[in-house]
């Protein structure tokens, strides 16, 4: 708990300056170009970091772990690969689907109940939208999020992994050994809409 | 089921139970017992999980758990735990909006006192 309430209270220094007089994150800066053990020009690729660290940072919807694990990732994807990766825009949402909630993200995909009658790539809207946050807001449903839709593409139908069902009764001679796998729908989610002009909490 | 996939399941068994066939029978048995037990007691422990971690979360602000989920479920927020406490633990701002939610709709929790913090702690 300690190492989290550092965490959060390093992010926002982060936002402001990479050289800060304070002992406890010029150690993080050391600790974080140790993981840039291979590139030699370190230091410019952090003075090159700000505009990175800025897409990050303000999101600071908890995620302390994430921005650690991406700061690290950024500079040593520059030097060898320029391809810019599609805006995705930076939001989440609580959608219920087959009895269970599930926190979903754009790109993402989850594992649901089977879907019956969904066959692969189809176009999938879940309309049961529970929460949907973004960088700066939260729209809480009272229980949905009106108009909030949940768009997603059925990627595969296919069977859990097998589970062994072994009853057995002592000193009854009662054994039964049954296997099931579960029907499941792996599905990828393309978009999350509709939800701008519901009653939010700004953060 | 045959010697073949008794051995398969008793991987790493401590002993003669993953090499002797009677004694790897039984601890295999004994073995698949128990997940179909645990199949079901892992529900419970997850949920008593989730809620220690809301009642984590809840009380950094103010509120305890049960006076939170009071405030929830009069506002017809149908959040489960599973999701309030992943909400907790990684988007704390929303979290924080559906605690001050809570405490409108239920008030009834008098101020918390942050815990005096001893020795090395009070540097944080």
């Amino acid at each position: 708990m300690a190492a989290l309430s550092l965490c959060s209270s390093l992010t926002p220094k982060f936002s402001h300056s990479q050289q800060n007089p304070t002992p406890i994150s010029s150690k993080f800066n050391l600790s974080s170009s140790s993981f840039l053990s291979h590139s030699l020009s370190s230091l410019t690729l952090n003075s090159r970091k700000p505009p990175h660290t800025l897409s990050f940072v303000p999101k600071s919807n908890g995620t302390d772990t994430e921005v650690a694990l991406a700061e690290p990732e950024n500079p040593e994807a520059q030097p060898v690969i320029e391809t810019v990766e599609p805006k995705r825009e930076e939001v989440f949402a609580v959608v219920m689907v087959g009895g269970r909630q599930y926190i979903v993200f754009p790109g993402r995909f989850i594992y649901t109940q089977r879907l019956k009658g969904a066959d692969v790539n189809d176009k999938i809207t879940l309309n049961k939208v529970l929460l949907v946050g973004t960088k700066t807001s939260t729209y809480i449903g009272k229980p949905i999020v009106p108009n909030a839709a949940v768009h997603a593409i059925v990627e595969e139908q296919t069977l859990d992994k097998k589970v062994i069902v072994f009853k057995y009764k002592k000193k009854k001679n009662y054994r039964r050994n049954i296997g099931h796998r579960q029907p499941i729908t792996r599905i990828r989610i393309t978009s999350i809409t509709g939800y701008q002009d519901s009653p939010f909490v700004t953060l | 089921m045959n010697k073949k996939e008794v051995f398969k399941l008793a991987k790493g068994f401590r002993g003669r139970a993953k090499n002797c066939i009677r004694i790897a029978r039984e601890r295999v048995e004994k073995a698949l017992q128990y997940s179909y037990r645990d199949r079901r007691n892992k529900k419970r422990d997850m949920r008593s999980l989730w809620i220690q971690r809301i009642n984590a979360g809840t009380r950094d602000h103010g509120v305890n758990y049960g006076n939170f989920m009071h405030g929830l479920m009069k506002e017809n927020i149908q959040l489960n735990r599973k999701v309030l406490s992943e909400l907790s633990m990684h988007e704390p701002y929303s979290f924080k909006a559906l605690v001050d939610i809570s405490r409108s709709a239920f008030p009834g929790n008098k101020a918390v006192v942050p815990p005096k913090k001893e020795g090395l702690a009070i540097l944080v």
